[in-house]
């Protein structure tokens, strides 16, 4: 009955408030990356192209900003400051690359916005987007402090994959339709598979059992991606994770706007923490010599 | 085996089922891509096939052929087709990770612009035939009836190795001709020239990994320069703690160039210049010593000391002494020469003055290691660069082929316009080319095969670089051939060695039994204790690699003589730097739309050509980020939008490689420009390569076209005091994760 | 008539009155159809543009990443401010007792619901996949989904729909008596419509005193409501995180600028009836006067928060926020924020002289720049938050799409059209309420029947001393 759907819900929903989102979570999925690795070379968005079945917009619609790639990698110059205002007149330290795709964040901003409620969090600790829900009002991909939501402005099923190119889309997602707002999904399907997996087998799914494309293909690994539960409970809940090692290692943890650490210096940082985002991607600093 | 019965390996069947698996959710108007009546045949489940369960993807290993690298890949097939592909970890090439043009391999092969039948030149025009006809064709030309002699016929490739080398080599031998030109446009040849003169290897190992310092001039070796999935895992390496320190010095930012610790504008052609110096500096501050040295090199360190150095390259005294300081105090060291020091006049001798430090340094035999040894040099990648073009030019020239066999190069289009290699193409009799698109150089040809992509075909490859564990790459097809008229280039190549050769390879009815037989007949300590042929076999295409051992062999130090030019700027005032990029490579992935719309990563770029240039050089020019130039050379002149940046020399003009396609398919023609048609002819002088970064332009700013827009990602370059890229000193980092 | 001192002629006969009203429902003259076609035709244009929009993809507005929004928000929230005018002449002008208002509500009442129902429109119209709109509705569902209550979207939707409903009755309620007029004096199916429409209004005593206190419930209803629809709108902004938008002060500022706006939007249409159709008795002078006067006092508010704004970010340690302010002012949307800044701030100064004031054809220029001001405050709050926040990287500016553009143009030949046809059936200027107002000012003139008039049905007081000698009971 609906009525009662809407009371349990409520009641559950208005605990989830004021406790901070879900308190049973099965899995907390992050990811670490480390900046001084990154090459900035662009396999890993060419990956995602191939396993999200990411439209190719072409030059015009890049142009006028409709590419839909869920990953991006931002550069950017910085100037060497030389101090008294003056800066260097060549880029001697190189660029600054960023690889930025959804950050699944635990107190996502685009979540409370969607009037559908098509964009919800997991107990995966997902960022998950419901296309079929979503009905394109675009709040979330304007409430997103990092601009990581791509919309589809057109329909690109026909431009994008002229055939045969329709034969490599991935059947275990969909090709989505102009309207719909879609993201980095750490690659939900394979998540899907590798715990039906598990669970068919009847044992716990073990890190490093499947990966997104991205950490994948990554030339460089400087992608590391795991289960972060174990965060704050080292030894409970599932095995301690690469991931959730790095996390710890850095002294970074979930929940915070602003990060306590013994050591300062340790290099982890999640991007805008101060917005209250509770990003789950923890970003390495890039090392420089000076 | 016919073609017939390698159609019955059950797991490669195509279910015809085309779009239908892939819904289109999100959409109320049309939710699936229904198959229409008769245009798309639909096999039941009903009989299902052993190995295809519905919903399952099931991974296979094979070999990407998308350059010379030869990493395995693992590629998912479902419902037979193969949907993404993958690295494969038991490949010691790439360790399971993959480039962005290895990803996009599959869009060469779903690529709508695919040639689906061979075509002949019939009244000017490319008409379809049957494989019959094309191979009866070749039979009249290329057969014994046609009555040439070995000489007649010439062949130009890319990189090839395997077997199918083998079989290229063994049909050369069989009609008696020389002339396998291997060209490369993005190549490391002079490199390879010097390696082979100093180190006595032409192919050294390069640990990456091992180096505490890289000093690289121009070397773009986590993108463009040698195997760059397997540079990467060891530069991946040679990050991790204790932290290697990366130099870069170079006219144009590259991708390697973006991830030094200190990037240094060098003037065109002053690499060797700037490599004395720094040899000067470690002998005269560092008390390295130089008296081991052939005379006259020892005089020319002198020469350089800083100062003249700072005057002659544009890179500070200052630089040049910390670099200097970093190479003497960690070692070992390892100095790389790229294309851009490569492409002068004197190009050798400027990679020969890196070289030099290599040597002083001791880094030789430490991180630069013998590639010897590999057990079967029949096998090897057969490599090439420019100097193979301008061969083929010249005996274009004289008119000496009546046949000539394109496979992989696309001449036409790499070649500067002032070799008018069109032109001299037109008089060759007969021209087949062997492909997969209807490139510039097919265009031109009169017999042009269609061959499979890499997911259809039988293969092995060799990589270029080995690692430490030398190995054979298997290549296995992943699904059934989208285009039953296309064949494989082993099948294609067994056909002509049939007609020529006819007893000893009658008993192969295609490539794969040729493979097969080539497996079986491999020594008996590859095998690993494989009780069976057929055994040895199945392990080998699960495996997707054959490893066959370490390599064998030492490098020797010895300098070669060398004498470094300083650049002597003439003519036109600026240098064009004809970039060669990850995503477009030479030009050959210009039809794929995943690297087309993939930005670049200096510019951020899509879907078009851009000249990069320095702020200062921007300001003579009068230009602004996305004005248009004009950037014209003795040769001809091209036009491109303006990409600003201060990761230029201000002498430089850099365009990229890549674009500027007049045929390959719909995502390749018609955009941007291709720098490699304004290039002068000017050689390398102890090569003979083409010396590609030599060519003086003058740069106009013109008027903007309507509408033309130079399209790239990224709002502000810069990070508004946001804490985005952060960064700690190294020191900082030594400290918390230094030695672990 | 610019000696027009007060209100209303109070010697105006109540026959005159009737007259004069229902003749503006009769007989359209040429202005009226040419008005029509102009309306017509800017409406196709939005049609047309829509219908392309919904079959290509909202991309050919020139939306883009990450310019979600443009345009149509900024324009959605400009008719939602000018449906306040209704409310604040009807509702709090009523409660107040200023009776001046009395002539000139009906067809701000009507302006309230006709701007709703443009203002509606463009949420659906801007949205990827418009046929589910009804998704933001808690519709009865057996799969138990349920629309994101947390999201100020659905509480639009929420607001608005009861804003709409409840404004259109109170509308209806309010010319009951007027229909009853129209229907003794219809003919055909007119007669019809308004016998359905009255109710069987009779006017006698009780049905007017059920009728006095359900408007009065009704516009102490509506008063809390209107406030609450524009915080509501403003919510869409101020509950997000970017800077730009999450400012506090937005409820206040949106509803200020909404009755900013509206009042505007009286000005013109003031002028607009009172040309038409020659209203020159009953929207007098003295109410132009009135009415700017209060505008003038608004725009002061409006300017007011909107220095409150910027000293608050100015003062501020979010960095974010005062680039983006600093952007305003000097990027790439610097002259749209300054012209917003000049109208809306600096031209109300013209209603700070009497003679503008009572200038018909100055006001109805200044209404209109005021109004443009007021659009462009939208924009500005929309569009340079969308260009440049916190991701650098993503740093855009882009400009709207002729589909855009026109969407924005045929809404207001919709809204025309819409109000074309409402003075055509409803009358514009409410007969019983002028005849009331005519009867109380000659009243006025005796102080113990003013008095009595007071106490009962809350007149203005009655005013001692000069003026009203002589005047005998």
């Amino acid at each position: 009955m609906s009525l009662e759907n809407i009371l349990t819900d409520w009641s559950r929903y208005r605990k989830g408030l004021e406790q901070g989102g879900f308190h049973d979570y099965e899995h907390m999925w992050g990811m670490v990356i480390d900046l001084d690795k990154c090459t900035g070379c662009g396999a890993c968005v060419v990956a995602c192209y191939a396993e999200n079945n990411l439209a190719v917009v072409g030059k015009d619609r890049f142009a006028d900003g409709h590419a839909m790639h869920w990953l991006r990698i931002e550069r950017y110059w910085d100037e060497p400051d030389l101090g008294e205002g003056r800066v260097a007149e060549y880029q001697h330290h190189g660029a600054s690359f960023l690889p930025m795709h959804c950050q699944q964040c635990n107190a996502a901003t685009c979540e409370p916005v969607c009037p559908v409620a098509a964009t919800y969090h997991t107990p995966d600790g997902l960022n998950a987007q419901v296309y079929n829900r979503c009905i394109g009002s675009r709040y979330c991909s304007n409430n997103c402090p990092y601009r990581l939501r791509y919309f589809n402005f057109f329909s690109y099923y026909e431009s994008s994959w002229p055939a045969p190119l329709h034969m490599q889309l991935n059947p275990d997602l969909t090709v989505r339709d102009k309207g719909v707002m879609e993201k980095c999904t750490f690659c939900v399907q394979r998540i899907r598979a590798a715990k039906d997996k598990a669970q068919m087998e009847d044992r716990k799914l073990t890190d490093g059992e499947f990966q997104p494309a991205c950490v994948q293909t990554c030339p460089t690994s400087a992608m590391t991606f795991g289960d972060i539960l174990d965060l704050h409970n080292p030894g409970k809940g599932v095995e301690n994770t690469r991931a959730a090692a790095l996390w710890r290692k850095h002294e970074v943890e979930l929940g915070k706007t602003r990060q306590t650490k013994q050591d300062p210096d340790l290099r982890g940082y999640r991007i805008f923490e101060g917005l209250n985002t509770d990003p789950k991607v923890l970003f390495l600093e890039r090392v420089r010599e000076v | 085996m016919s073609l017939d019965k390698m159609k019955r390996r059950e797991f490669l069947k195509v279910l015809g089922w085309g779009g239908v698996g892939t819904t289109l959710a999100g959409c109320d108007m049309p939710t699936t891509v229904t198959v229409q009546e008769g245009e798309e045949e639909v096999v039941a489940y009903l009989a299902p096939e052993e190995y295809v369960i519905p919903g399952i993807g099931v991974w296979y290993a094979t070999t990407c052929a998308q350059c010379g690298s030869g990493c395995g890949v693992h590629g998912r097939v479902r419902e037979g087709r193969v949907l993404k592909l993958e690295g494969n970890p038991d490949s010691q090439v790439n360790r399971g990770k993959l480039c962005q043009a290895g990803q996009a391999s599959l869009q060469a092969h779903y690529n709508p612009d695919r040639i689906t039948a061979p075509r002949v030149r019939r009244n000017g025009q490319l008409e379809t035939i049957g494989w019959d006809q094309a191979l009866a064709l070749l039979e009249e030309k290329v057969g014994p009836s046609s009555g040439l002699a070995g000489e007649r016929f010439a062949w130009v490739t890319d990189t090839v190795s395997g077997h199918q080398a083998v079989l290229l080599k063994a049909w050369m031998e069989a009609v008696g001709s020389r002339h396998h030109y291997v060209h490369e446009a993005v190549n490391d040849a002079v490199w390879r020239a010097v390696c082979r003169d100093m180190l006595g290897d032409e192919n050294p190992r390069l640990r990456i990994d091992k180096a505490r310092v890289i000093l690289s001039f121009g070397a773009d070796f986590l993108s463009t320069w040698g195997s760059t999935v397997q540079n990467s895992a060891r530069y991946a390496e040679f990050r991790t703690a204790p932290r290697g320190v990366l130099v870069q010095a170079e006219p144009k930012m590259t991708v390697t160039g973006a991830n030094a610790d200190l990037w240094v504008p060098v003037r065109p052609g002053a690499e060797g210049v700037l490599a004395l110096a720094i040899a000067n500096r470690l002998a005269a501050e560092h008390g390295r010593d130089l008296s081991k040295l052939p005379a006259d090199v020892q005089q020319q360190v002198r020469a350089y000391d800083i100062d003249k150095a700072a005057r002659i390259t544009g890179v500070s005294a200052e630089h040049i002494a910390r670099i200097a300081a970093l190479l003497n105090e960690r070692a070992p060291s390892l100095v790389l020469a790229g294309t851009p020091a490569e492409g002068h006049a004197r190009g050798y001798d400027n990679v020969a003055a890196a070289m030099l430090l290599n040597i002083v340094l001791g880094n030789v035999g430490k991180t630069l290691e013998s590639g010897a040894g590999f057990p079967f040099p029949q096998l090897a990648a057969k490599t090439g660069g420019n100097r193979e073009l301008l061969d083929f030019a010249a005996a274009l020239e004289s008119k000496s082929f009546d046949v000539v066999f394109f496979k992989g190069a696309n001449p036409v289009y790499t070649a500067p316009e002032a070799l008018k290699l069109k032109e001299k193409l037109a008089g060759v009799p007969f021209k087949v080319a062997f492909t997969q698109f209807e490139d510039e150089t097919a265009q031109q040809a009169d017999l042009v095969l269609p061959l499979r992509s890499m997911l259809e075909d039988w293969g092995t490859h060799v990589p270029t670089a080995q690692p430490e564990q030398m190995l054979i790459s298997l290549q296995q097809p992943l699904m059934e051939p989208l285009y039953p008229e296309t064949r494989g280039f082993g099948d294609a190549l067994l056909a002509l060695l049939k007609l020529r050769k006819a007893p000893q390879y009658a008993a192969y009815d295609d490539y794969y039994a040729y493979l097969r037989n080539a497996f079986a007949a491999l020594p008996a300590t590859l095998k690993q204790g494989a009780i069976s042929d057929q055994q040895f076999w199945t392990r080998a295409v699960q495996k997707g690699v054959i490893e066959v051992g370490a390599g064998s062999g030492s490098l020797t130090a010895r300098v070669a003589a060398f004498t470094v030019a300083e650049p002597a700027d003439q003519g036109r005032p600026y240098t064009l730097v004809p970039s060669a990029g990850a995503n477009l490579h030479d030009g050959r992935y210009a039809n794929l739309p995943w690297l087309q719309e993939l930005p670049d990563p200096i510019s951020k770029v899509v879907w078009d050509s851009w000249a990069e240039m320095h702020p200062i050089t921007a300001a003579k020019i009068g230009a602004k980020t996305g004005d248009r130039v004009r950037i014209e050379s003795d040769h001809g002149a091209i036009e491109a939008k303006v990409y600003i940046y201060k990761g230029m020399h201000p002498d430089a003009i850099a365009v990229p490689l890549g674009q500027g396609h007049e045929a390959y398919g719909r995502y390749a023609q018609g955009r941007g420009v291709n720098p490699l048609k304004i290039l002068g002819l000017a050689t390398e002088t102890k090569t003979g390569e083409l010396a590609h970064h030599a060519t003086r332009v003058q740069v106009t700013r013109i008027a903007d076209k309507v509408g033309d827009k130079l399209v790239k990602l990224g709002g502000s370059e810069a990070q508004l005091g946001r804490k985005l890229v952060a960064t700690v000193t190294a020191d900082v980092y030594a400290r918390t994760e230094g030695e672990a | 008539m610019s000696d027009q001192i007060k209100d209303i002629n109070e010697d105006i006969r109540w026959a005159k009155i009737n007259e004069d009203v229902l003749r503006s429902m009769e007989n359209p003259r040429m202005g009226y159809w040419i008005s029509v076609v102009v309306c017509l035709g800017l409406l196709s244009l939005a049609v047309g543009a829509e219908i392309y929009q919904y079959k290509t993809g909202i991309g050919v507005a020139n939306l883009n990443w990450p310019q979600m929004w443009g345009l149509y928000i900024a324009t959605f929230i400009f008719w939602i401010g000018m449906s306040h005018s209704g409310t604040l002449l009807s509702a709090i002008l009523h409660i107040t007792h200023a009776d001046w208002r009395k002539p000139i509500y009906r067809f701000a009442e009507a302006m309230t619901t006709f701007t709703l129902m443009t203002a509606g429109l463009f949420p659906i119209i801007h949205l990827g996949r418009l046929w589910n709109m009804y998704w933001v509705l808690p519709y009865y569902s057996d799969r138990g989904i349920w629309p994101n209550f947390r999201s100020p979207l659905v509480w639009d939707a929420f607001a608005i729909s009861t804003y709409l409903t409840s404004s259109a009755l109170f509308l209806y309620i309010g010319s009951i008596p007027d229909l009853a007029i129209c229907r003794d004096n219809a003919r055909g199916w007119r007669k019809k419509l308004y016998t359905l429409l009255s109710l069987g209004w009779r006017g006698d005593d009780r049905q007017w005193r059920h009728f006095r206190k359900a408007y009065l419930v009704m516009a102490c209803f509506l008063i809390p409501l209107a406030v609450s629809v524009h915080s509501i709108v403003s919510s869409d902004f101020a509950m997000s995180i970017m800077p730009g938008w999450h400012v506090t002060t937005f409820p206040p500022y949106f509803v200020a600028g909404a009755l900013y706006s509206g009042c505007a939007g009286i000005i013109t249409l003031f002028v607009l009836l009172r040309y038409y159709f020659r209203f020159e008795d009953y929207m007098t002078l003295a109410i132009l006067d009135k009415t700017c006067k209060l505008t003038f006092a608004i725009a002061m508010v409006w300017t007011y928060l909107n220095l409150i704004e910027f000293s608050s970010v100015w003062y501020g340690h979010d960095m974010v926020a005062k680039e983006l302010l600093i952007s305003k002012f000097t990027g790439p949307y610097s002259p749209y924020f300054w012209a917003m800044l000049f109208f809306g701030s600096v031209v109300p100064f013209a209603m700070a002289f009497e003679k503008i004031r009572r200038s018909i054809r100055a006001m109805f220029i200044v209404s209109i720049l005021l109004n443009i001001g007021m659009w462009l405050e939208r924009w500005m709050i929309v569009a340079p938050t969308l260009s440049m926040s916190y991701e650098p990287f993503a740093f855009d500016v882009s400009w709207p799409s002729w589909v855009q553009w026109f969407i924005v143009l045929g809404s207001f030949g919709w809204f025309g059209l819409l109000f074309l046809i409402f003075v055509k059936i409803i009358p514009s200027v409410s007969m019983y309420e002028v005849k009331e107002m005519v009867f109380h000012r000659r009243h006025l003139a005796h102080k113990a029947i003013a008095e009595v008039m007071h106490q009962r049905t809350g007149d203005a007081k009655p005013v001692g001393g000069a003026g009203l000698e002589g005047a005998k009971p």
